[in-house]
């Protein structure tokens, strides 16, 4: 692996929310190919790492220094889409966003890759797997090079995880990178790198 | 561009999905129009005056052979007060109340004076301090002019009485004596009994000049008691309604409820989906979010504004209204309705920021528009601080905008002042919403 290899690096990121310190200046480096695992109990800063990876949040100090042109996608935590429209509406808004030119065209693909209904029914009736399911399309339009996935599968039940994993794997078997936070210590096998962290620090 | 083409797309496409929401937004502000209406409506009404009689008035005053009756007279003349009579010490009470706006006093001798017809009787005004002191003295002006006129009609039908009892005699009476007068008539017919003249001819010659002076007296003493005459015109104008005041002020508080309220609810609903950090990774920058709003107002208020605009022409084509709709200024109005959206929106988009989520934000829009609604409807010269305060929002330059575009003979001047109002508030809504708006990625 080579210098060039790198997509992201983040130097001395740190982010404070008031008088919390989130995260402590910390140094990561994500390099393409490789599946990277967050760990860490609950307010360990994990979101807040992979926030500030994605670039929705701005850190409070240090800089992030991105690969010209590298394109990621990032599931937040929370579902990222409109609950009031159809997930067909919301892949093809998504779509006509990352400047598609088919966004009808992507969104029939995404729906029948995820599995997710097309009955003109909105996203806020369906079930959490099908949101967590919508909210992974939705990361994966635009063909990112880099996927951070927040807990992906934290709500979901054992059947949903496994649909999830494979959509992530193929991410990575295609070459991709994936970085995740997760709780779940079974799904650590699936990364080649660990980052354990705690109150904001990382610790391994 | 096409990203706000975009974000306002989803807006209309969820505002579609929530037809409730939607009926309100458009239902509510129409709603308070018709209150705001009602409350003027009120206020144009009669205001309640106290009538303090202490001459103890008769039912019935005689003057110059006239019979009066009192009441009727006077509910005759007060078309624009109520008279409420009252004694001295309940008036005062009341007026230190403001349960009555004026009081009006009756002296003692009134009706002697005005019965003479030598001197001027005396009515006695006290109004309250504060705004409205002006116009209530301005009513009862209007009042003593009313009643002045009907005793004048009085006065100078008595003095012709007494030019017709010269010119062609007849019996009178004056301090309960009777007289019985010669006149211009019996006088030439007396002359033409007597042996002629020079001397004779003279007078005969006067006579006859007096006769023509005096025929001609009658409508010179009418005319120098009325030196002008205010002839209403019959005709179907427009009603208080649908007046251009009240329809700029629909159109106004229509579009400064539903900006605010959809810019302020569409902006914090990004924060609340979560999405809001997702479309800011490269997808739409803070500034496309924030303009999106105000282009989201501004397409409703087009919309609606123009649909009212519509219904109300209607209404006034279909009644019949002289004057009928202005329909050939509807480009201009769109174009009103599009800036003050836009400034409205960025003001919402503000408070959407501000408040962060979106229920706090629905209600903050909601508890503004009242406020900004109401400093605007207060006219600046009874208080200029609430003109300055009102000329820091929209709302009141959004009023003058639509006036003007509809009504005004030559609306450019004002047209141009107000648009320029409303695109600086628009582009200061606009900067302050997006240093705002970085509140809602944390």
């Amino acid at each position: 692996m080579t210098d060039g290899d790198w997509l992201l690096r983040a130097h001395g990121i740190a982010r404070r929310f008031g008088a919390a310190h989130a995260l402590e200046p910390t140094d990561v480096e994500l390099r393409a190919g490789e599946t990277v695992a967050l760990i860490g109990p609950n307010g360990a800063g994990k979101s807040t790492l992979l926030s500030l990876l994605a670039g929705a949040l701005p850190p409070s100090k240090g800089t992030l220094e991105r690969r010209p042109g590298l394109r990621s996608g990032w599931l937040p935590q929370r579902p990222g889409h409109y609950a009031r429209l159809t997930p067909r509406e919301n892949l093809e808004l998504f779509a006509r966003l990352h400047g598609d030119g088919d966004p009808s065209g992507v969104a029939t693909a995404a729906l029948e890759r995820f599995g997710l209904p097309d009955s003109g029914k909105t996203t806020g009736a369906l079930s959490v797997g099908n949101r967590q399911r919508l909210s992974l399309a939705i990361a994966l339009l635009g063909a990112p090079e880099l996927l951070l996935l927040d807990e992906p599968t934290a709500a979901l039940d054992p059947q949903q995880r496994d649909l999830l994993w494979e959509v992530a794997l193929e991410h990575t078997r295609a070459g991709g990178t994936l970085v995740f936070a997760t709780q779940q210590h079974e799904e650590i096998s699936h990364a080649e790198r660990v980052i354990e962290l705690r109150e904001g620090k990382v610790v391994t | 561009m096409n990203v706000i083409r975009e974000l306002v797309r989803k807006d209309l496409l969820v505002l579609r999905r929530s037809p409730a929401l939607a009926a309100t937004l458009v239902l509510y502000p129409l709603l308070v129009t018709g209150l705001v209406g009602l409350v003027a409506g009120y206020a144009n009404t009669k205001p309640r005056i106290a009538f303090v009689d202490q001459e103890g008035l008769p039912a019935q005053v005689r003057i110059g052979g006239h019979l009066f009756n009192v009441q009727r007279t006077l509910d005759r003349v007060s078309q624009n007060a109520r008279l409420v009579p009252l004694s001295r010490g309940e008036a005062t009470r009341e007026l230190r109340e403001g349960r009555v706006v004026a009081i009006i006093t009756v002296p003692p001798d009134f009706v002697g004076d005005l019965a003479s017809m030598v001197r001027s009787p005396t009515l006695q005004l006290e109004t309250t301090t504060g705004g409205v002191g002006p116009r209530v003295t301005q009513q009862v002006e209007a009042l003593v002019y009313s009643l002045n006129r009907e005793l004048q009609d009085t006065y100078i039908e008595t003095n012709l009485e007494y030019l017709r009892l010269i010119e062609h005699g007849g019996d009178t009476s004056f301090l309960g004596l009777k007289y019985h007068v010669l006149g211009l008539d019996g006088t030439k017919a007396l002359l033409a009994e007597l042996p002629g003249g020079p001397r004779l001819d003279a007078i005969s010659a006067f006579v006859d000049q007096a006769k023509v002076a005096l025929a001609r007296s009658d409508g010179a003493i009418r005319a120098t008691a009325h030196p002008i005459v205010l002839n209403r015109v019959g005709g179907h104008g427009r009603t208080w309604a649908l007046s251009a005041q009240v329809q700029a002020y629909a159109l106004a508080l229509t579009i400064t409820f539903l900006a605010l309220v959809l810019a302020a609810g569409a902006l914090a609903a990004e924060r609340d989906e979560q999405v809001l950090a997702r479309l800011t990774r490269g997808l739409a920058s803070l500034w496309q979010v924030v303009l999106a709003k105000a282009a989201l107002a501004v397409v409703v208020s087009l919309a609606l504004g123009m649909a009212l605009a519509v219904a109300f022409g209607a209404i006034i084509q279909i009644g019949g209204v002289r004057g009928g709709e202005p329909w050939v200024r509807l480009p201009l109005l769109a174009v009103g309705l599009a800036l003050a959206g836009a400034a409205l929106g960025a003001l919402g988009a503000l408070l959407g920021a501000i408040a962060r989520d979106g229920r706090t934000a629905s209600l903050v829009a909601v508890l503004v528009v009242l406020p900004i609604v109401f400093v605007g409807l207060v006219p600046p010269e009874v208080s200029r601080s609430a003109a300055r305060v009102s000329d820091a929002f929209p709302f009141v330059h959004a009023v003058r905008l639509f006036t003007a575009a509809l009504f005004d003979v030559s609306p450019w001047r004002r047209l141009g002042v107000e648009a320029l109002w409303l695109a600086g508030l628009g582009a200061v809504y606009v900067v302050a919403a997006r240093l705002a708006a970085r509140r809602l990625l944390v």
